[in-house]
């Protein structure tokens, strides 16, 4: 053993401990048949696989993948401006601490919070109400919507400073420099700007978008009846539905289309950079 | 280098001790339970009387716990599943085997409630704690009229502020009730009407909930909530009860009964015998009753209550018990799949 692999020993033991072996346990399970009380059993069957391709999941693979999408894109859209402003602004730290804050509450009350505001019994609603603007509440949440923005509000610091870190270290004068030169302003920030934070937004989708295909709290608590997504699948195939071969073939096909995602858009960004 | 290396075990060693020891320290059960379902109060008396500390852990429904079993989870003296989960467990062999001799408050439980008990008869597994009805909770300043019935979920004046339970075997249940049906039916002909039936629910229900209808209620979020009585009360202050109705339809409904068992494996098997004999005490059972305001199923407990019960036994002739369906389980979840998940 080198004298440097010691070093890289402890991450060697966590990863393969916490990482490499569930991951093949669910592996393994997805292949395997179900008992009606919940365990696996033999025969090995690729049966889970082919029911999911059946085509009953894909309403709830597809209405995953477009929440996270349109939450990653308005996120990203949010972001762009907000991490400029923080980056150009004399109070850099504080908007900085400003955006990491709501990070100190617990995420779940944060969800709970969107209820107070927009709940039936919410401050928007009452507010209505008091003006004589609506008679009876609206339903504002529990729709696929309300999910979205939820995962918007969640996610949004995810988004901001990476991309406001990839700006900090950018150089404004060489936009005044590129508009010196002939460039219109928009030309110099697509131009110049972009190309030196695209780091930083690759970075911010990733770390949003993952994450929101994973969801499992938001939906639950601030989707309605028709906003399930792949998260609370998996759920209910594991406890009520005992069936947990076909639960692990879920979240392996979760885990390798994220991967698959992720290889693909760093292909592509490392392409574009050469 | 080396030296903070060396510093760094020392100290994750430290820590580790640590951990371990104060795990070690003192006379513990450890009991996996609903939560908010044993008052505080008799869990600090236990420990009084017998220097036994117990550990409260928590689950929303019994599929989790099972899960959590069955994946392989240890640990737990005493577990609180319903009945359909005993007659699971005792069929995957997980129940270690209750001696009741050496329960000597076991003889005052109802011998009506106990002869009724179908999953576990004569109660080798299993020994009953609490009994009662899923039923509808209405907020009476919002919704001043109605019938005490399932058919509160058509209509359309009240759609986006209702909620139907997030358990497949209550829900579908209901449904089979309204309908005149067994809620343990196991004919493909009732279950699709029973699909019908919950394919109208649907439209005007806002979503599926489990976890968040007390306080939804309670909150005025939601108007009706299909819901356990108890979890609903203890969201809403004493003063304000009056303001809402809970009612078992008059159609009937399911009924759930919540029992103590001992998982195999158990390390603290005797202090769980000396915990449920507690349990069972009847000063001990009124406590309890008056906290959940559940009709008690202890007789001589029922002297003792101070509070009036959301519903009482005779409330309940109509209902039902959920009972283990074996293989037909897979009618109900096709059921369930088609209306949860829209598969």
């Amino acid at each position: 053993m080198k004298r440097h692999d010691i070093y890289t020993l402890p991450i060697l033991i966590w990863l393969s401990l916490f990482f490499t072996i569930p991951l093949s346990i669910t592996v393994i399970m997805s292949f395997m048949s179900s008992t009606p009380y919940g365990g696996v059993t033999l025969p090995f069957t690729v049966g889970n696989y082919v029911e999911i391709m059946k085509g009953r999941i894909l309403a709830i693979l597809w209405r995953t993948i477009r929440i996270s999408a349109l939450s990653t894109l308005i996120t990203l859209g949010l972001s762009l401006p907000v991490s400029f402003f923080m980056a150009t602004s004399k109070w850099k730290n504080l908007l900085l601490m400003a955006t990491i804050i709501p990070f100190w509450t617990n995420f779940i009350i944060r969800i709970f919070a969107w209820i107070f505001l927009l709940g039936n019994n919410g401050m928007l609603n009452n507010i209505l109400i008091q003006l004589g603007i609506v008679k009876n509440p609206i339903t504002f949440l529990y729709n696929s919507w309300a999910v979205v923005v939820v995962i918007v509000y969640t996610y949004l610091p995810y988004m901001i400073l990476p991309i406001y870190s990839a700006m900090e270290k950018f150089d404004f004068s060489m936009i005044d420099a590129a508009m010196d030169l002939g460039a219109t302003k928009i030309r110099a920030i697509f131009k110049v700007m972009f190309p030196s934070i695209k780091g930083g937004i690759t970075a911010g989708i990733l770390f949003v978008f993952i994450p929101a295909l994973g969801s499992y709290a938001i939906p639950e608590l601030v989707g309605g009846r028709d906003s399930v997504m792949l998260g609370n699948l998996i759920a209910w195939e594991i406890t009520t539905a005992r069936n947990w071969p076909y639960a692990t073939a879920l979240s392996n096909i979760l885990f390798v289309s994220t991967a698959l995602a992720l290889f693909l858009y760093l292909k592509i960004q490392g392409s574009d950079g050469k | 280098m080396r030296r903070s290396f060396l510093l760094l075990f020392i100290v994750s060693g430290l820590i580790v001790v640590f951990l371990l020891s104060s795990g070690f320290l003192g006379k513990k059960l450890y009991m996996y339970n609903w939560a908010e379902y044993i008052p505080q109060d008799v869990l600090n008396d236990f420990r009084k009387e017998t220097g036994i500390k117990v550990i409260y852990d928590t689950y929303a429904s019994n599929e989790e716990m099972y899960a959590k079993l069955k994946a392989g989870a240890r640990g737990y003296d005493i577990i609180f599943p319903s009945g359909d989960h005993v007659s699971i467990m005792i069929k995957e062999g997980m129940l270690e085997k209750i001696d009741k001799s050496r329960l000597s408050n076991f003889k005052y439980i109802d011998k009506n409630i106990l002869k009724k008990i179908t999953y576990d008869p004569n109660n080798e597994y299993s020994i009953p704690y609490m009994l009662g009805s899923t039923g509808i909770c209405v907020n009476k300043t919002k919704v001043r009229e109605y019938e005490r019935s399932w058919s509160i979920f058509e209509r359309k004046d009240l759609k986006g502020k209702m909620t139907l339970l997030d358990d497949m075997r209550e829900v579908i249940g209901a449904a089979l009730k309204y309908l005149g049906y067994s809620v343990n039916s196991t004919s493909t002909k009732e279950l699709e009407e029973a699909e019908e039936v919950l394919k109208g629910w649907k439209e005007n229900i806002v979503k599926f909930d489990a976890e968040f209808y007390g306080k939804g209620i309670a909150s005025g979020e939601y108007w009706v909530v299909h819901g356990y009585g108890e979890n609903i009360f203890s969201e809403i202050p004493e003063e304000e009860w009056d303001k809402y109705d809970f009612f078992i339809p008059k159609e009937g409904g399911t009924l759930w009964i919540d029992n103590m068992v001992i998982p195999k494996g158990a390390k603290h098997v005797d202090y769980a015998y000396k915990f449920i004999d507690f349990i069972l005490r009847p000063d001990i059972m009124a406590r309890i009753c008056d906290y959940l305001r559940l009709p008690c199923p202890n007789t001589e407990a029922r002297k003792l209550v101070k509070k009036k019960p959301i519903y009482t036994i005779d409330d309940l002739k109509n209902c039902e018990f959920i009972a283990d369906v074996g293989e037909y389980i897979k009618l109900y979840r096709k059921v369930w799949n088609e209306i949860r998940f829209g598969y």
